[in-house]
Parts: structure tokens; C-alpha cells; sequence
């Protein structure tokens, strides 16, 4: 699976979901249950996540840009 | 005495042979007293079915899994690069990890946990210098749907992405 979910995290950062390739699901039914609720999320190509990790707590990203959805209310944890 | 009664089909055509085997001793197949289906090796067996001592000796003979202690399995578990573009190399009932920054992940079930007393198991592979510990995250979730782990360096204590993380989850 080439793509991955980013949200904002409750740390200021941004979290990167990475799917799993035998899990069966869809991205879109991934975000649906992995998303926290409440969090905007947006499905990016895995292109678009830097591999650099050298300053990995210090990505941030536009909530502007989060347009792909809501993370679902069955998701209890934050 | 009780009977035996031999009833064709009632729209089939064709013809059912019961056949005896070639064998010069005479032997008694006694059918059991309960209405069902004959098995044959072309069946498939209902696993509501398959109960008992054959049953479990199956199954531990086929887990290599000597002695009487009982066993428990692994719910979950996940293989994953943490470095670099960020992937799940194998994984079973893990739906996704999420990254939420250097060292320290959230493990996600395809399938819920039936509580949040796992125990949870991590490995990572060394790095140069030092030993890393995978761990639940301070202060993490820890739910039925998800668990955060931390992958520290044994000598700073610090967070740290590793090229091998392995989370494993017991129930």
C-alpha cells in the first residue's frame, strides 16, 4: 500500500499511519478506524512523508490541508 | 431388534454401490445412534465438531507444544522499519502502526482485543553502542483497539527509530 494518513497529534506534531499490507482493509476503512476521533485527516502518496526522520518531532502540518475526513467516533483513544 | 432400512434418492439417477473391501475376515461396522451425515475423507468437518482429546492433540502436535501447560496465542503481532520511509514488513490482525514521532508508535488491531489486560512483547534490533528496549509508552493508550509502544536506547533512555521493531500481543 502506497499511500498513509497524517492527523495532527495532541503533542503539536503530526502523526503518520502507515497501513498494513495483509490487513485486508481499504485506506479509506484504515482512516475510518485509526484516526482518533476527532482529528482531520488527509491520505497523501507515501511520497509525500519525508524520509528524512532526523527532525521527526518537528513536523508539523496545515490543518487547512486535512480535508479528507474526520477521525470516526469508534475511536476511543487520543 | 432394531432395522436397517436402504432408501435410494429421490431424484437422482444414478447408482450408489456400497462396496466390501477385499478382506477374508468378517468384521461389524456399527453405526452411531444419533441421525447424521456419514463422514467421508472427501467432507469437510464443522469445527463445532472437532472436540476432545483428538482434538487437542492435534493442535498441540501440530504447535510442537509438549507437556500438559496449556497455551496461550499471540493475538497480534507486527514487524516494521522504523526509519526512513516508515513500513510494515509482515503482520497479523494489525490494521496499521501510526508514527507519532521518533520512537514511538501506536499499534492498531485489525480485530479488537477482548480486554486491555494483554501482555505486550517488543524487540528491536540493536544499535551501535547500545541496546534498545521496546516498551508500552509512558503515559500511551493501551485499549482494546490499540496499544503505544516506545523503542528507547539502552544507554540514553531516549526515543529512538530502528530499522527492526517487533510488537507482539498475548491473550
Amino acid at each position: 500500500m502506497n499511500s498513509r494518513i497524517i492527523y495532527p497529534n495532541d503533542d503539536g506534531g503530526v502523526s503518520v499511519i502507515v497501513p498494513a499490507p495483509e490487513c485486508g482493509l481499504t485506506i479509506e476503512q484504515i482512516a475510518a478506524k485509526d484516526v482518533p476521533a476527532g482529528k482531520p485527516f488527509k491520505i497523501v502518496d507515501v511520497s509525500d512523508i519525508p524520509s528524512d526522520r532526523s527532525a521527526r518531532d518537528a513536523w508539523t502540518v496545515d490543518i487547512a490541508d486535512l480535508t479528507d475526513g474526520v477521525g470516526g467516533e469508534s475511536n476511543v483513544f487520543n | 431388534m432394531s432395522k436397517i432400512a436402504l432408501q435410494g434418492g429421490a431424484t437422482g439417477t444414478a447408482t450408489f454401490t456400497i462396496e466390501a473391501p477385499t478382506t477374508s475376515t468378517n468384521r461389524t461396522l456399527t453405526l452411531p445412534d444419533n441421525a447424521g451425515t456419514v463422514l467421508s475423507s472427501a467432507s469437510d468437518l464443522d469445527a463445532a465438531n472437532l472436540t476432545g482429546n483428538v482434538a487437542a492433540a492435534r493442535i498441540t502436535d501440530a504447535l510442537n507444544a509438549s507437556g500438559s501447560a496449556p497455551i496461550y496465542a499471540c493475538r497480534a503481532w507486527v514487524n516494521f522499519n522504523g526509519t526512513g520511509v516508515v513500513a510494515i514488513r509482515a503482520s497479523g490482525n494489525v490494521s496499521s502502526i501510526t508514527d507519532n514521532g521518533t520512537g514511538l508508535y501506536t499499534v492498531n488491531f485489525t480485530t479488537a482485543m477482548p480486554d486491555a489486560d494483554y501482555c505486550v512483547s517488543g524487540s528491536a534490533n540493536q544499535g551501535s553502542g547500545s541496546v534498545e528496549c521496546v516498551g508500552e509508552s509512558s503515559g500511551g493508550i493501551r485499549t482494546t483497539a490499540a496499544i503505544q509502544v516506545a523503542i528507547l536506547n539502552g544507554a540514553t533512555n531516549a526515543r529512538t527509530d530502528r530499522p527492526f521493531v517487533n510488537v507482539s500481543i498475548f491473550r
